[in-house]
C-alpha cells in the first residue's frame, strides 16, 4: 500500500478532531497488518470504492465514542443516548474518509464511500478484506483512536478481493 | 418565513443542521437517507432542502437528480463530507445551488440558505 495514504489520515483525522471535537491527536504508532481488524472494541467501518478501493477501519473504546458524542452535541442531553453516539462516532469516520477522499482523488479521480457501519465487538465475526494494512494508533486526552487503513488503487485491490 | 427539509443519514448532523437553521428557517422535517428525501418533498414541498450525498438505499446525487427531475424549482444545497471535485462538479451540474463541505461552520450553512432567496 502507498505509504502517503497514511499521512492522508493522519493529517485528516487530526484536523477534524480538532475542529469537530476539539481533541488534538497524536500519532503514537504504526504497524502492518494482513487484514484491517481491529483491536478496540467499538468499530466504524467505510468501505472505499472507485480507482482506489478497500477498507478503513476506525476502533475506539466506549469511553472515547461518549466523549465524541457530548463534544459534537455540547448542548443537550440525548434522550437516546446510544443512539447519538452511534451516530456521532459514525458521522466523525464519515468527515474524516470524506476530507481524505479529496485528498486520494486529487483533482480527476473520483472515490465513492460507503455508509458507516457500527460494530461492537461481539458483533466481530464479520469477514474483513484480506488486503495489506497499515494501522495508526493516534493518541488524545480522551483516550486512543485507531485507524486501520487497507487500500489499494483497482487493480491491485482486485488481486486481494 | 422560509421552509426546509434536512437529509442526512446521521442523526447527530440532522439535530445540528436543524439547531443552526431553526434560528432562522422554518423546518418541516427529516429525512434519513434519499428515499425518504424523495417521498418526503411533495408532502412537505419546502422552499429548500440540505442534502448529504453518502447515504443508505438511494445516494444524495440520486435523490438530487430525482427531485429535480419532478420539480425542477426545488433549491437543494449539498451539505457533505465528500468534497471530491468531480462530485462537487457533477451535484452542481445537475443543478445544486451550493455544495458544503463538512465539517463546516454554522455561519457557512446559514450564509448558503439565505443565499438562495436573495440571489
Amino acid at each position: 500500500m502507498n505509504a502517503e495514504y497514511a499521512n492522508i489520515f493522519i493529517r485528516c483525522a487530526v484536523d477534524v478532531f480538532q475542529k469537530e471535537v476539539g481533541v488534538h491527536l497524536t500519532r503514537k504508532d504504526l504497524v502492518k497488518k494482513s487484514a484491517p481488524v481491529p483491536t478496540q472494541p467499538i468499530s466504524i467501518i467505510v468501505g472505499i470504492t472507485g480507482f482506489i478501493r478497500g477498507q478503513v477501519v476506525y476502533a475506539i473504546d466506549s469511553n472515547f465514542a461518549y466523549s465524541v458524542a457530548h463534544a459534537m452535541l455540547p448542548n443537550r442531553l440525548p434522550v437516546d443516548i446510544k443512539k447519538v453516539v452511534n451516530s456521532a462516532i459514525s458521522e466523525i469516520a464519515n468527515i474524516i474518509t470524506g476530507q481524505a477522499s479529496i485528498a486520494l482523488a486529487g483533482g480527476s479521480g473520483k472515490i465513492d464511500l460507503t455508509p458507516p457501519v457500527v460494530l461492537m465487538a461481539s458483533d466481530l465475526t464479520i469477514d474483513f478484506v484480506d488486503m495489506p494494512t497499515i494501522s495508526l494508533s493516534l493518541i488524545s486526552e480522551i483516550g486512543v483512536l485507531e485507524i486501520n487503513i487497507a487500500l489499494a488503487d483497482e487493480e491491485k485491490a482486485g488481486q486481494h478481493a | 418565513m422560509h421552509s426546509g427539509l434536512i437529509v442526512d443519514d446521521a442523526m447527530i448532523m440532522r439535530m445540528r443542521l436543524r439547531e443552526i437553521l431553526a434560528k432562522e428557517f422554518n423546518i418541516l422535517g427529516e429525512a434519513s437517507n434519499g428515499q425518504e428525501a424523495i417521498e418526503l418533498y411533495p408532502q412537505y414541498m419546502p422552499d429548500f432542502v440540505t442534502l448529504d450525498i453518502t447515504m443508505p438505499l438511494v445516494s444524495g446525487i440520486q435523490a438530487l437528480q430525482a427531485l429535480l427531475s419532478n420539480f425542477p424549482a426545488a433549491r437543494v444545497v449539498i451539505v457533505s463530507a465528500v468534497g471530491q471535485k468531480q462530485i462537487v462538479f457533477e451535484a452542481l451540474s445537475l443543478g445544486a445551488k451550493d455544495f458544503i463541505v463538512k465539517p463546516f461552520e454554522p455561519e457557512r450553512v446559514l450564509k448558503a440558505v439565505k443565499r438562495l432567496f436573495t440571489a
